[in-house]
This record gives structure tokens, C-alpha cells and sequence, in this order.
């Protein structure tokens, strides 16, 4: 019993990472119906922004924050030169943008950093605390909260703010938001640095645990869209739930599944996903999927 | 101008340039150098996988990031009909027939939902594909790959190996290529351009969109399949890096940059998929992945219709500014740019 509680914590504390990724995905896709494969790279390069600031001898802290900052500027410069212009085209060309975009910015972190596995600091002491029988490591702990505490955020941002409902109007139908005197440009860069900030966030806080790589967030960036498959694209909650259901069914999959293992277990997501649309055709979007999962 | 007069000559001009390149590429080996012959091989190869692709991504308009997986299945399926002395025809069918089924149980899930949703399905397919092949390893001998020696040239031939690969890639390439040809000029193919371009109006139609994107897809895992057997033909030897990540990205970029939605657009395609990562690496190694996103970028922002559509830009710039073309595409060919690039500047 103690194992399994070991795992479930575990995978709350990955799944985290994930829900970190997915909100990026979703706070995108609200602002500007698109999803963004580049997500993953631009958390990665933020995180080498980090840790840049970091080497050159501020705290972690302010160092993560600085990320945050100079994230947001280029997310929203991204969206300005890049993806403006194909942002009201084909969605599918918008993807393969998105998709150049990953490949240019992992070129960027290699060409920068090289390939090599780098340190990061973590945020968090790496002690553990036994919790009723269970070790948990503060940093876990930390990552977690922090993730619940960006997850209330964006939901208020989102549904209690006049910006959140300007970000979503543009999202819905970008030309009567317009008509209403919404500056849509200006909303779709500020959507896109939320994201990008937000993304800075997740990588720093995924860095110390993974090691910084360039590659670092590829495999995280699929088991954060599977989570926003399931969770549905227009809920940060149900993506934040379905990201941690992953980790936990991921968890204790590895272990109690023998054939699955700690190598397969990423097909676990895809898995689910599969039998959930056979059972369920119409599909499974929004809170619902979240229930069942 | 008559401009029916202009398509005939057009035609003619078409069918005598096919001629020479046909002559052409079955003169080629024999002269060419074994390295040259080596990269028209893996460009054979290459575009018949970006040719399934274009299938799916180009005509019907789902994104799909896992291609390669249906190569590394192909390549897979036929070195264990080889290892295992299978007739060559049955290896053949089999790298046909796995990917496709497969790739038919990926779609019937996926098509289901929207076109994002699909991609981001089928990224996982890569992805989960490399550590099931190292893990079943008794079919895929796990890491380290299995090698499969069976293209050599038969005797009486009096062919070199390399001349030999060529022509068996040539023939099965050039079958897939009329193939698509024909498949995309047809009724299938204008019930995909009617999916791709509203899926609502096409089911209004009687156009099932469900029906024909499972289509689209299982005929795309089939070509990649069937590449993957000319992978295995040229190579001889396929391992776990094979179905990797990046080369998924990489096929789709090469797709896009040929051109999607042309069939001449996949063959371009793979000389891109061939020739850019040597070009790159010869300028620096370190800078291969950075060049190859600036070009895909730039190509998307400068040629949105892919290098296929290079001749009809270059002409629509060197003629007289006030002269439009009235047809720009010729009568057979589908939309080749993706229409609403060009107006997103709202």
C-alpha cells in the first residue's frame, strides 16, 4: 500500500510538468485557436534563459523570473513576425509553422548551449518529507503547488477578467471582436506571451528534474497534448486534471504492468485515449473525459 | 492567346519531357558514379513516403506527424519476411499490407476527431514507436537493429548492386506515383479537396469526410509502407533510430517545402529530404537543425505552394505586371497553395 501511494504521488508530481505544457497549449489555443508545437522549445529555451541568468550569479528565483519576462517578450515578438501571418490562413499551415518553429528553436538551444546535459538549480530544497508513510520530495511538492497555483490563475484570467474575455472573444471570432473594438493583434501577442511565459515557468520548474537538453520537453510535449486531447482544449482545469490522471496511470502502470515498463509506458496516454474514442465516437471533449478518466 | 491550343502543346511538351526523363532515369545508373546512384535511390525512397503524406497532409488536409512510423513499420515487416527467407512478392505485400492496417486503426480513432487533434495523435506514433521496437526485440533484434541482405544483384543481370537497388526503386516508385497520380485526378481525389476545403459542404454532398479521411490515411500508411520497403531494399539494414521524431518533422517539412497537394511536389520533396541535411552538415554540423527550420519558415512565408510552384511564381514576375494569368494552375492539378496564406494579413 505504501508503494502505491508512493506511485500515485509520483505521478502527481510528473504530471504536473505535463499540466504546465498543456495550460501553455491550452492559454494558445483560447487565444488564438491554434496549437502550438513549438510549445515544448520555446519552455526549453526560456530554461536556458534561466539558467543563463543564473550563471551569470542571480538567485534561481530571479533568475526564473527574469525568464519569465524575457520570455514573454518572445512569445509576443513570435507571434507578431511569425505567426501573424498565418494565423487567420489554413490551420494545417499554421501547424507546420508551428512545427518550423520547434525545429528552429531547438537548433538555437544546440547551437547556443551545444547538446549537452546541463545542471539546473532547483527552485526547491531537495529534501524529502515523509508524509503519513510516504517520502515526498519538497521539490514535488513545490512543482505541484506552483502548477495549481498558475492553473487558478489562468482559470480567473480567463473567465473572471475583462482581458481573459478579450482573449477569448478574439479566440471565438476574431472578426466581430474587432467590429467591438477589441485590438485583436494586440490581444493574440499578449496570448502568445502569457503562453510563452507561462512555458518559461514549466521549463524551469521540469529543468533541475530532466537535466537541461535541448530535447528536454519532446517527450513531455506529448503526454501534455494527450492531456489536452482529453481535458478538451477549452478547459485549463480539465487539462491540468487529465495531465495529472496521466502521470498517475503512467506511475503505476510502470510498475504493476510488467510488460508495459518504464519504456513504453508513454504509449499508456495514447492507449487511453484510442479506447475512449472507440467506446465513445462522438468524442470526449470537455470535463467529461476528466470523469471517466 | 487560345489557350486550348495551349494546353495541347502544353500536353505534348508534358507527355515528350516524361519520355526523356523516363529514358533518362533508366540510363542514369548505368553511368552515374555509386554514390550518385545512392542518393537517386534514398530520393526514390524519401518520396514515396512524402507522397503518402501529401495524401493525407496536401490533399485531404490532416496533419499527420507520424509518417515515418509507417515507414519504420515497412522497413521492419519486410527485414522479417527476409530474415525469415519469405518469397520476395509475399515481404513485399506484407510491409504493404501492416502498415496499412495499422495505419487504418490509427485513422478510424483519430478521423474521428478534429484535424488538430489528429496531429496530435499521430505525434505519437514516432514516439512510441522507437522504444516498441527496442522492446520487441525478437522481431525488431531491439536496439541494435536487424540487417536484411536481399537486394543484391542476381548474376545474370550483370548489374552492380547499387544499379540494381535503382532500378528496383525505380519501378516500384514510379508504380506508386501513377498510382497517386491517378487516385488524386479522380473522383477520390476531388472528394478529398472537397473534405479539405469544408468538411460540412462535402458531407452535404454525400462526401462522407470520416470515410474518405480513414481512406486517405490508411492509402498514406500504405505508401509508407511500401518506402519503407525501399528503404530496407537501399539500406539493408533498419534499426530503432530509423522511426524517429525528428525524422517525422522532418517529412513534413520536406512535404511542404516540395509542395503540398502536387504530386510533383513529393518528389521534390524527398530530393529535399535527401540533399538539404548533406548541404547543411557540409556548411556546419552545428547548424543543421537551425537551417533546416529557417528554410522551412522562409519557404512557407515566400513559396507557400512549395517549390513545385517556383516556375508559375517565376513566370507571374517576369511577365508584364498587367497580364494575369487567367488560369494559373493547369486544368488537373488541385489547389496547390493553401488558398488563405495569402490574405491572412487581416
Amino acid at each position: 500500500m505504501g508503494t502505491f501511494i508512493q506511485l500515485v504521488v509520483d505521478g502527481l508530481s510528473t504530471g504536473s510538468i505535463y499540466a504546465a505544457l498543456a495550460l501553455a497549449i491550452v492559454l494558445v489555443n483560447q487565444a488564438t485557436g491554434l496549437i502550438n508545437f513549438a510549445q515544448g522549445g520555446m519552455a526549453v529555451l526560456s530554461a536556458y534563459i534561466a539558467y543563463s541568468f543564473v550563471r551569470l550569479g542571480l538567485p534561481v528565483l530571479l533568475g526564473i523570473l527574469a525568464a519569465v519576462v524575457v520570455s514573454f517578450f518572445i512569445g509576443a515578438v513570435v507571434e507578431r513576425f511569425l505567426i501573424r501571418r498565418f494565423e487567420r490562413g489554413d490551420p494545417d499551415t499554421a501547424i507546420v509553422v508551428t512545427i518550423g518553429l520547434l525545429t528552429l528553436l531547438t537548433g538555437v538551444c544546440a547551437w547556443i548551449w551545444s547538446y549537452d546535459n546541463r545542471p539546473f538549480p532547483s527552485l526547491f530544497p531537495l529534501t524529502s518529507v515523509d508524509m503519513f508513510g510516504v517520502v515526498v520530495s519538497v521539490r514535488s511538492v513545490g512543482t505541484t503547488l506552483a502548477i495549481i497555483a498558475i492553473m487558478v490563475v489562468l482559470q480567473l484570467l480567463f473567465f473572471g477578467t475583462k482581458l481573459g474575455l478579450a482573449l477569448r472573444a478574439v479566440a471565438v471570432n476574431p472578426a466581430s471582436a474587432a467590429f467591438s473594438g477589441l485590438p485583436v493583434g494586440r490581444l493574440l501577442m499578449v496570448g502568445w506571451g502569457l503562453a510563452a511565459a507561462l512555458g518559461a515557468i514549466a521549463g524551469s520548474l521540469v529543468a533541475p528534474q530532466l537535466s537541461l537538453t535541448p530535447g528536454m520537453l519532446d517527450t513531455p510535449l506529448v503526454y501534455a497534448l494527450a492531456a489536452v486531447i482529453l481535458g478538451g482544449l477549452s478547459s485549463p482545469i480539465g487539462a491540468v486534471v487529465a495531465a495529472w490522471a496521466i502521470g498517475v496511470l503512467e506511475s503505476l502502470v510502470a510498475v504493476y504492468v510488467p510488460f508495459i515498463g518504464h519504456d513504453l509506458k508513454i504509449a499508456v496516454p495514447f492507449i487511453l485515449i484510442f479506447v475512449i474514442l472507440v467506446v465513445r465516437p462522438q468524442g470526449l471533449f470537455g470535463r467529461k473525459v476528466v470523469v471517466r478518466v | 492567346m487560345n489557350t486550348m491550343s495551349a494546353r495541347l502543346r502544353n500536353r505534348w511538351v508534358w507527355r515528350a519531357l516524361v519520355i526523356v526523363v523516363a529514358i533518362l532515369l533508366l540510363a542514369a545508373p548505368l553511368f552515374l558514379p555509386v554514390f550518385a546512384n545512392q542518393t537517386l535511390i534514398r530520393i526514390g525512397v524519401y518520396a514515396v513516403a512524402v507522397l503518402g503524406l501529401n495524401i493525407v497532409m496536401g490533399y485531404t488536409g490532416q496533419v499527420n506527424l507520424g509518417q515515418i512510423f509507417f515507414l519504420g513499420l515497412g522497413a521492419y515487416a519486410a527485414a522479417y519476411g527476409v530474415t525469415h527467407d519469405w518469397n520476395v512478392v509475399l515481404v513485399f505485400v506484407a510491409a504493404c499490407v501492416i502498415p496499412g492496417v495499422v495505419g487504418l486503426l490509427v485513422a478510424l480513432a483519430a478521423a474521428r476527431l478534429g484535424g488538430l487533434a489528429i496531429a496530435m495523435v499521430t505525434i505519437a506514433l514516432p514516439i512510441v514507436g522507437v522504444p516498441l521496437a527496442k522492446r520487441l526485440s525478437g522481431l525488431t533484434g531491439g536496439s541494435q537493429g536487424t540487417s536484411a541482405r536481399f537486394s543484391s544483384a542476381p548474376d545474370w543481370t550483370g548489374l552492380y548492386n547499387d544499379q540494381w537497388q535503382f532500378y528496383i526503386v525505380l519501378v516500384v516508385a514510379a508504380a506508386a506515383f501513377l498510382l497517386a497520380r491517378n487516385l488524386v485526378r479522380g473522383k477520390f481525389g476531388r472528394a478529398l479537396v472537397a473534405v479539405r476545403k469544408n468538411e460540412a459542404v462535402a458531407a452535404s454532398m454525400g462526401v462522407s469526410p470520416y470515410r474518405y479521411k480513414v481512406l486517405a490515411f490508411t492509402i498514406a500508411s500504405i505508401l509508407g509502407g511500401v518506402s519503407g520497403f525501399l528503404y530496407l531494399v537501399a539500406v539493408q539494414y533498419t534499426s530503432p533510430e530509423t522511426l524517429s521524431f525528428g525524422h517525422s518533422i522532418a517529412l513534413v517539412a520536406a512535404m511542404v517545402i516540395g509542395g503540398a497537394g502536387r504530386i510533383t511536389g513529393s518528389l521534390l520533396g524527398g530530393a529535399y529530404y535527401v540533399f538539404v541535411p548533406q548541404l547543411t552538415n557540409a556548411i556546419d554540423p552545428n547548424l543543421t537543425a537551425v537551417s533546416q527550420g529557417l528554410i522551412l519558415l522562409a519557404v512557407l512565408f515566400l513559396l507557400p505552394g512549395g517549390l513545385v510552384s517556383l516556375p508559375r511564381v517565376i513566370g507571374r514576375l517576369t511577365r508584364r505586371p498587367s497580364a494575369r494569368p487567367s488560369q494559373e494552375d493547369s486544368p488537373q492539378t488541385p489547389p496547390a497553395q493553401h488558398p488563405s496564406t495569402d490574405s491572412a494579413q487581416a
